[in-house]
């Protein structure tokens, strides 16, 4: 499975596989912007404003997924201390973060015309920030250590443990009062979503997945870089005898 | 133009700076590392 895996993300990260992603990721993201800004009706209650829900909620999800991805390999690296589930953890964090980051700056955008705030401690909001602050961390931690089998050894903890914060995030809205609105799509009964905006919608998440997957295949391949510039300045320099 | 819509415009400006941005920041840094190991390679012959 894990080897399953490994040859899977071997294939995705080589520079013609990265190629198709980008080209693919940008194609996706052109469509997606049409289907939600003109094709999608205005909601008959907020109006236009609703379209940033377009991106807000692909946006969060991605931040879901890329933080599964750090717990999955961070296990995966303590069963295995193979480096490259390391390397895939720190990639997808990194990504995470800037998921979380865009997903609360687009939720303030649209609570402000909707709620007349930008921020409130919303129990949605309050566990999304702790998220992000979470994933900040995990991120400085990887900096504190010179040793990168210790580095990595922290940062998979931290990458295991931090992942309980995503149930609590998506739980928050069902466990306790909360101003921002509960599921739309995953809800008993069926999504409560008019057809064309829940296709906009389908698409959108289609189009940051396959863009999470591009950068990722691209900050791996920095990383590699980075690790290939650390290891040329520390190989030992040879003497040629006189 | 409803006026909520500078708020959506807003929206869709900031999520293209943010994985434009990322994604340029990506390949300065790729090509940055690319230049430091061949300089670091090329120094010692």
């Amino acid at each position: 499975m894990a080897a399953t895996a490994e040859r899977a993300l071997g294939r995705a990260t080589s520079r013609s596989g990265e190629r198709v992603l980008g080209v693919s990721a940008f194609i996706a993201l052109g469509v997606s912007a049409v289907l939600s800004l003109v094709v999608a009706p205005p909601d008959a209650v907020q109006g236009e404003v609703q379209r940033l829900m377009y991106v807000h909620v692909p946006a969060a999800w991605l931040a879901y997924l890329s933080f599964f991805v750090v717990f999955v390999s961070s296990i995966a690296y303590l069963r295995t201390r193979r480096t490259r589930w390391d390397r895939l953890a720190e990639a997808s964090a990194e990504i995470g973060v800037l998921f979380t980051a865009l997903a609360i700056a687009l939720g303030m955008l649209w609570g402000k015309p909707v709620w007349g705030t930008w921020w409130t401690w919303d129990p949605r909001l309050t566990t999304t920030a702790v998220l992000l602050l979470i994933y900040i961390g995990y991120l400085s931690i990887r900096r504190i250590s010179d040793n990168p089998a210790r580095r990595a050894r922290w940062a998979a903890v931290v990458g295991i443990v931090g992942f309980i914060d995503v149930p609590i995030v998506h739980l928050s809205v069902v466990w306790w009062r909360s101003i921002h609105q509960g599921s739309t799509v995953f809800r008993l009964g069926g999504p409560d979503i008019e057809g064309t905006m829940l296709l906009a919608l389908l698409v959108g998440v289609a189009a940051f997945t396959v863009t999470y997957a591009y950068l990722l295949t691209l900050r791996l391949r920095v990383g590699r870089l980075e690790e290939r510039a650390i290891r040329e300045a520390l190989a030992p320099t040879v003497e040629t005898p006189a | 133009m409803e006026p909520n819509m500078g708020y959506v415009i807003a929206g869709y400006l900031v999520t293209v700076a943010a994985l434009g941005g990322y994604t340029l920041r990506l390949f300065m840094r790729a090509r940055a590392a690319k230049r430091r190991a061949e300089v670091i390679a090329g120094r010692r012959g």
